[in-house]
């Protein structure tokens, strides 16, 4: 069976002015993880992104809550990030996907950064009528062929 | 994250540092749209930027759109590896004209 050590459980107001906090936090957690500087900064970007796209729609502007950001080790190569928020808002898989990038514009490229920078990203079923978890695996190395 | 604007004869240099996320791109925005309304070429130094999220990039799109519809030289200059991380992800690295001098700006401005 697969060890599983939790790295990070942080409950945080989703607000812009709150990602540079969020930032410190899961930089100190995937520094038990990770001593490669580019893949911690893939995945502190991913992540920000994810809480991001939280803020701007599954909150919106007419509603305020929260965010929570567990991150989890398991086994020796696979780390876990799991994003709850508590909105109205149901995000449907099909918000998850990339846009095209030849369509040169502002915005949008959130979800593609989270694409290329993960290595799974699933939005996981929850019973409640409010609120999304979308759970993100990174791999740290990845399989030799 | 920081900025400062210096004006030369000829463009504007618009100098960015630290992190740039959602909170503080609508001023990276307001600068780089406010610059290039007074109708002189922009050059966006990102050498010292720790970090820039698709807001912010998304600022520097707009920029570029802009520039490109006013005819106005724009460009990037000295981009940090982590805005270059970011950039290549979203392959805007083949889009924006990347400096590595502002000698080279000015010669792409009087090209």
């Amino acid at each position: 069976m697969t060890k599983t050590k939790k790295l990070l459980d942080f409950q945080f107001p989703a607000r812009a002015d709150q990602l540079c906090q969020v930032r410190q936090r899961l930089r100190e957690a995937m520094g038990a993880c990770s001593k490669s500087e580019q893949l911690v900064n893939c995945v502190l970007l991913a992540v920000g992104e994810a809480c991001m796209n939280i803020i701007q729609h599954a909150y919106g502007k007419d509603e305020q809550g929260d965010i929570i950001l567990e991150v989890e080790k398991h086994g020796s190569n696979v780390v876990v990030f799991r994003l709850t928020d508590f909105a109205h808002h149901k995000t449907r898989a099909q918000d998850m996907q990339s846009r095209p990038l030849d369509e040169i514009r502002p915005g949008g490229l959130g979800c593609h950064i989270i694409n290329e920078v993960m290595d799974e990203v699933q939005l996981i079923e929850c019973d409640s009528d409010c609120g999304n978890v979308l759970q993100m695996k990174k791999r740290l190395r990845k399989a030799r062929h | 994250m920081q900025t400062n604007i210096t004006s030369t004869a000829s463009y504007d240099l618009l100098t960015l540092s630290g992190e740039v996320d959602l909170h503080y791109s609508p001023t990276l925005r307001e600068n780089i749209l406010g610059s290039l309304k007074a109708g002189k070429p922009l050059l966006v130094d990102l050498a010292q930027v720790s970090y820039i999220d698709s807001s912010g990039i998304a600022s520097l799109v707009e920029g570029f759109q802009t520039a490109k519809s006013a005819k106005l030289g724009y460009g990037l200059l000295n981009v940090s590896s982590p805005a270059m991380q970011v950039l290549t992800l979203t392959r805007l690295d083949k889009i924006f004209a990347l400096y590595t001098s502002t000698d080279q700006f000015e010669t792409a401005l009087q090209a």
